[in-house]
């Protein structure tokens, strides 16, 4: 990323803190503590309590994401390549897909427990469906004169794979996940609300409990960070990988 | 040398059955060139596909060089309408394509490409995307693409009519160029008389609803020198224009 790019995440952040900062000397009360309190209190307990909670949480998300992107990557491509199965495929995922996967915590807890599978299955469910749709309209949008010269050179299954069906299908699958991983961020809060002790919604919350504002919102700014981390590394990811996207 | 007999195509769908093209019969001999010429509807992408081995099932026989059509067996070029190249593959990438799924890296000669690329007036633009070419350019890549795999037999379909007329001529004269020196069997597909007349040394005029050849033409004109400017150049093209509209007519009117 350039200079420039980065320039303008730094006012975003300052902006942000500013709003913050009024904000908390305007309202004055303990509920909405300084910025320049919360930084000092992060600098002081990040690497002694925070740190473990972000890598948990981190671990998580990595998880059911790669979980989402090992089975919904292969079923978008044979559903956008092969119309036969989109036809029996497609009213499964559209059945299921508006779903609000939530509801569905109380049956993965009880299939999985309330430990680590269930929130990392929570997190799988909401990301597989938008990789599913995405891949199969990016390869559904292929044209078929795209296909013809390989095809009369006797192109297999893997040349199309890997020369076509991949690259095509790549920026959609970038944005599809780009776009569920919000939602999943905020759903795994919750989920870390209960049966751990280690997440940053359990931190989160179990700051909460102990009236302990300044430690909540340095679990806040730290979950925002790791959404930062997690979006520019995508971000970066499309730009290597999708470099002629850029020209 | 492509010899095609009796072949018909039959489209299915889950309720109906549909001819796209019947009773078909073409030679083209070893480094000919064969135009194809017919209104849109009539089938002849169907027969490009047909013998680039697109289509599996179909009535007849396709043979090149005296062996069925087998895309695995033979090396067929196809350049489709709009090129067909990889929009996330550079322009050197995507002629080396052919050959990457060919598995033939002996024809992966850097000079020789360079050459071609030179030839085509398209060395300084190997680390471009297509997207960054005008629509004459991507034509050359095209173009590039299938020459540099040396194929046994070359299929064009409408090759040059999204570009606007004089780069047209343009690349038309290059196409000749390029073939004159690689003496490759030919054939393609256009709605452009002229270009027909051009690029054919012969020309098959499919008729306009029953999907088979109204009749084959010899260009007499093929190979000369500045034919464009030549009278019988505009005379013969007159002449058939007026006689495929003619036949155009009367299967309308049917």
């Amino acid at each position: 990323m350039g200079k420039l790019v980065s320039l303008w995440y730094l006012l975003a952040a300052v902006v942000l803190t500013l709003v913050w900062f009024v904000v908390s000397q305007l309202v004055d009360l303990p509920i909405i503590p300084s910025p320049v309190l919360v930084v000092e209190n992060l600098a002081d307990i990040f690497m002694k309590y925070i740190a473990i909670h972000s890598l948990y949480s981190l671990w998580r998300i990595g998880a059911g994401l790669l979980l989402a992107v090992a089975v919904g990557l292969p079923l978008g491509v044979i559903m956008g390549y092969f119309p036969q199965t989109d036809r029996f495929l497609a009213p499964v995922v559209y059945l299921t897909y508006p779903i609000p996967k939530i509801a569905l915590l109380p049956i993965l807890m009880l299939l999985f427990g309330v430990g680590e599978l269930s929130k990392v299955f929570m997190i799988f469910l909401i990301i597989v469906f938008q990789v599913v749709v995405a891949v199969r309209d990016g390869i559904r949008a292929i044209p078929n004169e795209t296909y013809y010269p390989l095809y009369s050179l006797g192109a297999s299954f893997k040349d199309i794979f890997f020369e076509v069906l991949w690259p095509a299908s790549l920026p959609k699958f970038i944005t599809a996940i780009r776009v569920a991983l919000a939602t999943a961020i905020s759903v795994l809060f919750f989920t870390e609300t209960f049966g751990t002790q280690y997440g940053m919604g359990y931190f989160i919350m179990d700051a909460w409990l102990r009236v302990n504002y300044l430690e909540m919102y340095s679990g806040i700014v730290v979950l925002s960070l790791l959404g930062l981390i997690l979006f520019t590394t995508i971000d970066l990811i499309e730009r290597n990988a999708c470099h002629w996207q850029y020209k | 040398m492509i010899s095609i007999e009796n072949l018909s195509v039959n489209y299915k769908s889950d309720s109906d059955v549909y001819t796209a093209i019947s009773g078909i019969n073409l030679t083209i001999p070893e480094g000919g060139t064969l135009a194809v010429i017919g209104p849109s509807g009539c089938g002849k992408s169907t027969l490009l596909k047909a013998i680039a081995g697109l289509i599996p099932e179909y009535e007849g026989t396709i043979k090149i060089n005296g062996d069925e059509v087998n895309p695995k067996k033979q090396t067929i070029g196809f350049m489709p309408q709009n090129y067909g190249l990889l929009p996330w593959r550079t322009v050197i990438d995507n002629i080396r394509l052919g050959m990457k799924i060919k598995r033939a890296p002996e024809l992966l000669d850097r000079k020789v490409l360079k050459k071609l690329m030179r030839q085509l007036g398209i060395e300084g633009l190997g680390h471009r995307y297509p997207t960054e070419l005008s629509g004459g350019q991507q034509q050359r890549v095209a173009l590039a693409r299938v020459f540099a795999l040396q194929p046994d037999v070359l299929l064009m379909d409408e090759p040059f009519s999204a570009l606007d007329a004089i780069t047209r001529e343009e690349m038309q004269d290059i196409f000749l160029k390029l073939w004159q020196k690689n003496n490759v069997s030919t054939i393609f597909v256009t709605h452009y008389v002229e270009e027909a007349l051009y690029l054919g040394q012969r020309i098959a005029i499919l008729s306009a609803s029953s999907g088979n050849i109204n009749r084959i033409v010899d260009n007499p004109l093929f190979g000369g020198k500045d034919i464009r400017q030549n009278p019988e150049f505009f005379e013969m093209s007159l002449k058939l224009k007026n006689s495929i509209k003619k036949d155009w007519n009367q299967a309308w009117e049917n």
